[in-house]
């Protein structure tokens, strides 16, 4: 496949994003029903785990990426990878903006209907509302990833 | 994506230009070759300033290396 450096720079991230982060919420779900203390442990050394592994991951991959193409890391970006992270970062930012609210929304519906949490399984998850914001984050990373990729694909 | 409306006559004036490759051509302008690709295949349309410089490196200009044809 002809792909450029900045191209092969996002599938990297896109990849460790999608690996380090589906590991970590499929791990977080599975903490349903535990003793909230011991979950909440849990959690936060996952999170730890989830941080050093997609800082070793794109440190890694891309440090081994730029020594294979050496000549076009030095190069950087042109005008064409600039447009696609601009409209990337723009779709992104929307889904972004989107996650903030729907955070934002549940921590209003909680404060006026507490009970929710009883019936509804997955807001046990420790740490709901930093997690919600989290999967805001890391979605909107994903999609951001996804679209600049789709751009590159398309104008092949 | 669709094909844009600018077209060029970029391979053609490569052929002329001893078979310039589009990695001679792309370190002349200051792109990536998977950008003068683009360019050339009218999936991508260049700024102005890249435009000028194709044109400037095949000795050209501008109207000559790119044509509008509205849809």
């Amino acid at each position: 496949m002809n792909m450029s450096f900045r191209e092969k720079s996002i599938w990297i991230s896109l990849i460790s994003t999608l690996v380090v982060f589906g590991d970590y919420f499929f791990n977080i779900i599975s903490l349903v029903g535990m003793p909230e203390e011991l979950a909440k442990t849990i959690a936060l050394e996952l999170s730890i785990r989830a941080l050093f592994l997609i800082i070793s991951i794109e440190i890694i991959f891309q440090g081994l990426l730029a020594v294979s193409n050496h000549k076009a890391a030095k190069f950087g970006t042109d005008e064409r990878d600039k447009l696609f992270e601009y409209r990337g970062n723009n779709i992104g930012y929307a889904v972004l903006v989107i996650g903030v609210f729907l955070t934002l929304g549940s921590i209003v519906v909680l404060e006026i209907n507490p009970s929710l949490i009883e019936q509804f399984k997955v807001m046990k998850i420790p740490l709901f509302t930093a997690h919600v914001l989290l999967f805001s984050f890391i979605f909107s990373e994903v999609i951001r990833f996804s679209s600049q990729l789709y751009y590159y694909r398309s104008s092949h | 994506m669709a094909t844009l409306p600018i077209k060029n006559k970029i391979r053609e004036l490569r052929f002329f230009a001893d078979e310039m490759t589009q990695q001679e051509l792309a370190e002349l302008v200051g792109v990536t070759r998977q950008t003068i690709m683009a360019i050339e295949k009218c999936k991508y349309s260049p700024t102005l300033e890249i435009a000028f410089k194709i044109a400037e490196v095949f000795g050209q200009s501008i109207d000559e290396v790119f044509q509008y044809h509205s849809v």
